[in-house]
């Protein structure tokens, strides 16, 4: 699914309920212009800045990891992890692609034996 | 396999049966003095920071790296005991510098009942020392290698190893179905340069004071144990004064002296299990020179803050109440 329509799809569901969640009142408390958020929910523009869509993601109650997914990011904070080890992190996530969710959450860190 | 959370060593083997688990911590405790006198059980005072070897590999020895495993830190002259958690059976073999704690032989990786060269948890709650006699242990305490004092110098004569070598063996699934079901007694126990001189780093474990604490007689024989899987950690010894340069972080703080665990209140313990019996210690290990002994014997200052005392605020614990002697205070 589109970031766009995802973020006006998640946003109206909450206005059903609470008028708070209208555009220009979550464009207003995550800082932009409501008619700039109208146009990243009709995807008429790009998607916003890391930042701007961690505050959505806490607006909205969304995991911003998969809200940054969504919008073809990567948060900055993972990629200085990958940064330390790219080597190591592309095997990893090359070697769990294919993985069920279950068995990734299962995957642990061991203490490595050695020879002693 | 084994993992490292929370400063604790959690070994699980989903592959014998689903609740095969068990966690050991290293704990924090007074250096009881070292004096002859036989002392109750010290507190625990909070666990040692632990840390993957390989998160540290181009500040550490290149032995270290070749072990894998584990670091943590201890003073010279610090005292720890070991924390043993979980109601799945283990057997679990301990080793300093590998030299086992409970027979004074060298290490290996093989179960021997002749004689029992393990413990038995959760029957053995914690291990404070070597064991030197039935219902007598002598006190691990941290000093560097190469000065004589450990286990493992007065045994082989060389100062190699260091550190403390563990390994586990579940229950057979069948056995611990059987036992669980069976008895509520044994249900209700619970490569780049090195950038620093790490010369004098490497720390082992000496006998230190003796202590009252039995080391049972497994009460389930050696056919239980699942032999066909086990796991393995080799935990290093980091002297205190280089812990930050290796991993940036700080020590914990020193432990108290004896007068200050006493006149703070924190208690001692001891620890009864009517139903089990004990192993006799090893002889070997009763032959070996405690610190105090050594430091006479090398014409050396005396052991510092080694009083004797009259342990205060004594309290008699058994079986089920195991946790208390972990002291928050």
């Amino acid at each position: 699914m589109l970031f766009g329509n995802y973020i006006r799809e998640r946003r109206e569901k909450r206005k059903k309920s609470d008028p708070r969640y209208s555009l220009r009142q979550v464009a207003s408390r995550i800082g932009v212009e409501p008619a700039y958020l109208s146009k990243v929910e009709r995807g008429d523009v790009a998607p916003p800045s890391e930042a701007k869509i961690i505050a959505l993601a806490t607006e909205l109650d969304e995991d911003p990891d998969v809200l940054l997914a969504l919008a073809g990011k990567v948060s900055s904070e993972l990629q200085d992890v990958i940064r330390q080890r790219p080597e190591l992190f592309a095997q990893l996530i090359r070697e769990l692609k294919e993985l069920p969710d279950h068995a990734i959450l299962r995957v642990v860190r061991e203490i490595r034996d050695g020879d002693w | 396999m084994i993992e490292l959370l929370h400063d604790t060593l959690n070994f699980d083997f989903p592959e014998v049966h689903e609740e095969a688990s068990c966690r050991i911590d290293f704990q924090r405790t007074l250096r009881i003095p070292d004096d002859n006198k036989e002392y109750p059980l010290p507190a625990g005072l909070g666990r040692f920071p632990v840390r993957h070897v390989d998160d540290y590999a181009n500040k550490i020895p290149e032995e270290w790296k070749q072990h894998g495993g584990v670091l943590m830190p201890m003073y010279q002259s610090e005292a720890l005991w070991l924390n043993f958690s979980g109601d799945y059976p283990f057997a679990l073999k301990i080793a300093a510098g590998k030299i086992n704690a409970v027979t004074g032989e060298g290490w290996k990786n093989a179960l021997s009942d002749e004689p029992q060269d393990y413990v038995v948890i959760p029957e053995q709650p914690w291990l404070d020392g070597f064991a030197v006699g039935k219902g007598r242990i002598r006190q691990f305490v941290a000093m560097p290698l190469g000065e004589e004092y450990t286990a493992e110098e007065q045994i082989t004569g060389d100062a190699i190893h260091g550190g403390i070598q563990i390994i586990a063996y579940p229950m057979k699934a069948e056995a611990y179905e059987k036992y669980c079901l069976r008895s509520s007694t044994l249900n209700k126990m619970t490569n780049e340069i090195c950038y620093y001189d790490m010369d004098g780093c490497a720390m082992g474990l000496a006998p230190g004071g003796l202590m009252c604490q039995e080391i049972y007689d497994d009460p389930y024989g050696m056919d239980v144990w699942d032999r066909a899987h086990s796991a393995r950690c080799f935990i290093h010894i980091v002297n205190s004064t280089h812990y930050k340069k290796v991993t940036d972080e700080f020590p914990p703080h020193r432990p108290p002296t004896i007068s200050d665990y006493q006149q703070a209140g924190i208690p001692w313990f001891e620890y009864y299990a009517d139903e089990l019996s004990a192993i006799e210690g090893s002889k070997k290990l009763a032959g070996l020179d405690s610190i105090a002994a050594m430091k006479i014997k090398k014409g050396e200052a005396p052991l510092a803050d080694n009083e004797s005392v009259i342990p205060a605020n004594l309290k008699t614990i058994s079986v089920g109440a195991r946790k208390v002697k972990e002291w928050n205070g």
